[in-house]
């Protein structure tokens, strides 16, 4: 027996039924991005990029006195990397989301039997699972390149928790965007804001190495907060205080961007009636 | 008919002066006109200040660190950047006219196929002016100083064109053979890739692996160490030569392309 759902749309769906469609939504949502190397590839090959680079031309800083006790850069900057990975992809499913009002398909999936939540579940699920394997592809390669995880396979889980809801924040945050403007483009000229965001943190230098006012403001950024626990794992060893300090952060953000793209969600659907 | 084929050389040969004055005019006002052209030209660059002389503060207690004002090293990179965009951004406005078809109707007038490339320039060198006067100004009020004096500016605001003009030619070259808003990524990885493989962060000496050795061959290493001279202490005509060197050969390079690239784009 099924439990009927009636959404803002008045479409009578089983529980049972909005889960698979959510799901296939969701499949769909990775598949397309795995078929498209020119979405996903920059998002791996760029942060990897910057993080060679910067091994490179700022290797010696982690001899500076303050300076976490890493044996190389490369390790302090896996964590940066995930982040800055899952940020580019994230905003890549809002683009598609933006997308799909364009070319019609939303207008499609409107016209069928499919539960208006699912729409938005499926799209950041999808997101989620991207993420997951964006943090995995990382830590393989940095691997391969010497990256220990100080914290083992339970350290590796928690990078992966950590890049799945970290890729609902930013997900969530992209498809409100694309909900309201139905732009692939505006959703697009949020890159810069995620990239000084990303800067303006402790993602590619620590705090404790910044001065003044900079260093006030990467202090209170979140994203200093979620890369910092995640680091931890990484350089020093297992710590759930330090884990659950990232996670939570992540989870609070999670929650209001996805809050967030839920109004936009009902906003048009009462635009589309 | 062979009358109108030499009123069209002569024409052709004649007015390339006026063409480009007219050109650089319209871009520039273009810029105007579209405040959101200054983000690259101003925000980029005013942004790496903040963020490189914030982030990387402490870079400058490297052993080889050539300065204890971390500013004094950024801020002219962040110059550079800037000039960089400046000729993009021409590069962007001609996708725009090409793909608008005014670019056609420019190439169907009887004026001088050198004024499409020299306007742009103008354009690019002005712009380039510009970012370093508001940089400059911007990297004195957070504590940049010059000891190299007007030399020292001479010599910022020389490989600040420098680089306006290579990027011109990149850009044009580029968007002649890719005439559609495509050629945006492709012209920013070039700056991206150029810029993060020199000196940009640290000096040399602080470089370690592959990246050391393509930064010690980058041009744009020496463009860097000519405009950072008035930063880092006196102008010597030893810093400055490699710069002027780099300038001059990497235009010869980029421009050929150019030139080449409006070939293909007539008929």
């Amino acid at each position: 027996m099924t439990v009927a759902v009636l959404d803002a749309h008045e479409v009578r769906i089983g529980r049972r039924q909005a889960v698979d469609q959510a799901r296939a939504l969701a499949r769909r949502s990775v598949v397309g991005t795995l078929r498209q190397p020119q979405v996903w590839l920059p998002g791996l090959l760029f942060p990897m990029f910057i993080a060679t680079v910067n091994t490179s031309t700022m290797g010696k800083a982690v001899h500076i006195p303050g300076f976490p006790p890493v044996d190389s850069l490369l390790d302090f900057l896996l964590p940066a990397s995930i982040t800055q990975s899952v940020l580019f992809g994230g905003l890549t499913a809002g683009s598609d989301t933006a997308l799909d009002i364009q070319t019609g398909f939303f207008d499609r999936l409107l016209a069928s039997p499919v539960s208006r939540t699912s729409i938005l579940v499926g799209r950041l699920a999808g997101a989620s699972v991207t993420g997951a394997l964006q943090a995995v592809v990382f830590m393989v390669v940095y691997g391969i390149f010497g990256v220990r995880i100080a914290a083992g396979p339970a350290g590796a889980v928690l990078l992966i928790v950590f890049a799945m809801v970290l890729a609902l924040v930013i997900g969530g945050f992209a498809a409100m965007l694309a909900l309201r403007t139905g732009s692939a483009e505006a959703v697009q000229n949020v890159f810069p804001v995620t990239f000084i965001g990303l800067f303006i943190s402790s993602a590619f230098f620590p705090t404790e190495l910044m001065t003044g006012v900079y260093r006030s403001i990467a202090r209170r950024n979140p994203i200093t907060w979620m890369v910092d626990g995640m680091r931890h794992q990484v350089i020093v060893g297992l710590d759930w205080s330090e884990a659950a300090t990232s996670l939570a952060v992540a989870a609070v953000l999670a929650v209001l961007a996805m809050f967030g793209a839920n109004r936009a969600l009902q906003s048009r659907l009462r635009r589309a009636t | 008919m062979t009358g109108v084929a030499t009123q069209v050389r002569r024409a052709r040969n004649t007015s390339w002066l006026p063409v480009s004055f007219a050109l650089a005019q319209r871009s520039l006002i273009g810029v105007l006109r579209i405040p959101a052209a200054v983000i690259p030209l101003i925000a980029m660059p005013i942004f790496f200040v903040v963020a490189f002389s914030g982030s990387f503060s402490r870079l400058s207690s490297l052993p080889s660190f050539p300065t204890d004002n971390v500013l004094n090293w950024f801020v002219p990179f962040a110059i550079l950047q800037g000039s960089a965009f400046a000729g993009f951004g021409t590069g962007f406005a001609t996708v725009r006219d090409i793909e608008t078809g005014f670019y056609d109707r420019l190439l169907l007038a009887p004026g001088s196929r050198v004024g499409l490339l020299v306007g742009p320039v103008l354009a690019s060198l002005v712009r380039a002016t510009f970012t370093v006067a508001v940089v400059l100004l911007f990297g004195a009020a957070l504590g940049a100083d010059l000891p190299g004096g007007v030399v020292g500016l001479i010599a910022l605001w020389a490989a600040g064109l420098g680089i306006a003009l290579i990027s011109t030619g990149w850009a044009l070259g580029l968007v002649f053979r890719v005439p559609n808003q495509r050629a945006g990524p492709i012209l920013q990885i070039g700056i991206f890739f150029s810029t993060f493989l020199s000196t940009g962060n640290v000096p040399l000496a602080d470089q370690t692996g592959w990246v050391q050795h393509v930064a010690r061959v980058n041009p744009l290493t020496n463009i860097l160490a000519m405009a950072r001279q008035g930063f880092l202490g006196e102008v010597t005509w030893r810093g400055t030569w490699p710069g002027l060197v780099a300038i001059a050969l990497s235009s010869v390079v980029l421009w050929l392309f150019a030139v080449t690239g409006i070939r293909k784009l007539t008929p």
